[in-house]
């Protein structure tokens, strides 16, 4: 217990003497958390809204006409060939033309005089979560497009490509803001702390002559470094919050909310982003002791 | 066997022991000392002739080119730098520059080796002021070391190496700065701590210190230990051909 008290006063002391220096670094995890975490958000919603799309992903293959019984399932047969599928469903022209009226709603009007049959016969193939990869679902377009009967296939292909590939440009951008957190924050601490060993080498070198050990020499800067990951982890995180929050309140409109449902990090995730940095900060510290601390 | 007629124990041995400083500055050589528990010995000489360097072999700040160390039962030459702190808890040293951090309290300074054994803060407290008392410095407890003048300096720096009641005290210089009076202080508190059993090794060069004493005094000249018997045979000796300029110069 002395020692923690010894060692917290000793790592207040070093932090007041550079507190020029301290406030830097502190500004600059901030700023590197705050930038990570900030491509880091956008990347899980993204991911989030994803997973909810593949939900409602489904490939519509168009017929040219309605297949029997055993054609549908010469169909299934040949479909799961090629890979496992959730769920294959048949629409007839009569249940494409039921589904059409219903999402007219009101207007159904419009569609008097129109024969209930002029809708094409369509399957509904609902792939797996395993086939949520776009090259795989492109493969699967593919092969289904030729089998035998079959107009068009459609999967909303260019508005799936465009959100894959803005999925993999913010996995790009996490990696590497990740990367400059990494370099960051572990060349500003190994900086400030060096600064603190020159600043303290009488002192630290007279420890040493009157008994003192190495881990209590060592342990205050340790400590000094995993402060500075954890407040500054924590104020770049609580910017963050803040913009979220005053981005969630400038776009609430009506339409653009429900669109995008955005939700900030879980708790376990904001532990883990401040547990990283923590870690990162100490290791930039022990690389500073190990090079300019010689005990 | 009864404890009161066997020898005290050995507290402080070396064995043949030299040191050479780079490139080839013989400090000392082949020096063989032992020094009992509870034991006060002088180590006298003229200046380079070893004292410090002795010092520092004791107190691990250097590593003896040949020979054997043995300080309080710890193998001085073989300890690991990570165990140095076991060896540096038993020995109390006033160094000769002080060693004192200027922008510091009297108070701190001292306390610093107090704090490095977590000791309670009470503690710290009351032997700090328990020592500048004895020292004549109470007026002086919180005023930044850099103000001091040498004379007080010496006297904190004393006061540091014995705040901890160490089993050895080694003492560089100690009065080196000091009126008689404060010199008397200095001693009346080396005698107090020798009663209570600690083992002291004062190197001066000031002979009204060990003139009437009562204790070992152990000559140093050219790196050398000098017989007690040669006392009259080296007045005006020349250095031996194969000391080192620097002690050279210094003998002459």
């Amino acid at each position: 217990m002395r020692f923690w008290a010894v060692v917290l006063r000793h790592t207040c002391r070093n932090m007041l003497l550079t507190w020029k220096s301290q406030g830097m670094t502190l500004f600059t995890v901030s700023l590197s958390v705050l930038i990570f975490s900030f491509f880091y958000l956008i990347y899980s919603n993204a991911l989030h809204f994803g997973e909810e799309l593949d939900d409602d992903l489904r490939l519509v293959v168009y017929l040219d006409e309605e297949p029997a019984p055993p054609l549908q399932e010469e169909y299934r047969r040949k479909i799961l060939k090629f890979d496992e599928v959730d769920r294959i469903e048949f629409i007839s022209r009569q249940q494409a033309y039921k589904r059409f009226e219903q999402q007219l709603g009101e207007n159904t009007d419009v569609l008097t005089g129109v024969p209930t049959d002029f809708l094409p016969a369509s399957i509904e193939v609902y792939p797996v979560r395993t086939l949520d990869s776009l090259s795989r679902i492109k493969r699967f377009s593919d092969y289904l497009q030729t089998l035998p009967g079959v107009l068009k296939v459609q999967y909303g292909k260019e508005w799936i490509e465009r959100f894959y590939a803005f999925i993999q440009l913010m996995r790009v951008i996490t990696v590497l803001s990740g990367s400059l957190l990494i370099m960051t924050t572990t060349f500003m601490v190994a900086h400030t702390i060096r600064l603190t060993l020159f600043s303290r080498q009488q002192e630290l070198e007279l420890l040493r002559l009157v008994g003192a050990t190495s881990n209590y020499i060592r342990m205050p800067f340790l400590l000094e470094g995993a402060l500075q990951g954890c407040i500054g982890a924590s104020c770049g995180l609580g910017a963050l919050l803040l913009l979220f929050n005053w981005i969630t309140l400038q776009f609430a409109g009506p339409a653009t909310i429900n669109l995008l449902p955005l939700a900030f990090f879980d708790w376990p995730v904001v532990f883990a982003i401040i547990g990283l940095a923590t870690l990162l900060c100490v290791v930039g510290s022990f690389s500073a002791i190990r090079r300019f601390l010689h005990l | 066997m009864n404890p009161e007629t066997s020898p005290p124990a050995i507290m402080i041995d070396l064995i043949k022991v030299s040191k050479v400083y780079s490139p080839d500055v013989q400090a000392i050589s082949d020096i063989s000392l032992t020094v009992a528990q509870g034991e006060m010995v002088f180590l006298t000489g003229m200046s380079g002739a070893g004292k410090t360097t002795l010092l520092r072999l004791i107190s691990r700040m250097e590593k003896p080119t040949k020979g054997m160390v043995d300080v309080a039962g710890i193998d001085v030459v073989k300890l690991p730098q990570g165990n140095i702190h076991l060896l540096r808890r038993k020995v109390g040293m006033a160094y000769q520059d002080f060693k004192l951090l200027a922008e510091r309290t009297v108070a701190d300074n001292i306390a610093i080796a107090m704090e490095v054994v977590y000791r309670p803060r009470s503690f710290i407290e009351k032997r700090t002021r328990e020592l500048l008392e004895q020292l004549d410095l109470t007026r002086k407890y919180n005023t930044r070391a850099g103000e001091l003048s040498r004379g007080e300096q010496q006297r904190v720096a004393i006061a540091r190496a014995v705040a901890n009641n160490p089993e050895i005290i080694l003492a560089d210089e100690p009065t080196g700065n000091l009126d008689a009076e404060t010199t008397g202080r200095v001693m009346d508190l080396f005698a107090k701590l020798h009663r209570k059993g600690a083992t002291l090794i004062i190197a001066t060069h000031d002979r009204s210190l060990f003139q009437e004493t009562p204790h070992r005094i152990i000559e140093l000249r050219f790196g050398r230990i000098r017989s007690p018997h040669a006392e009259d045979e080296d007045d005006g000796v020349e250095a031996p051909a194969d000391a080192p300029p620097s002690l050279q110069e210094a003998a002459q």
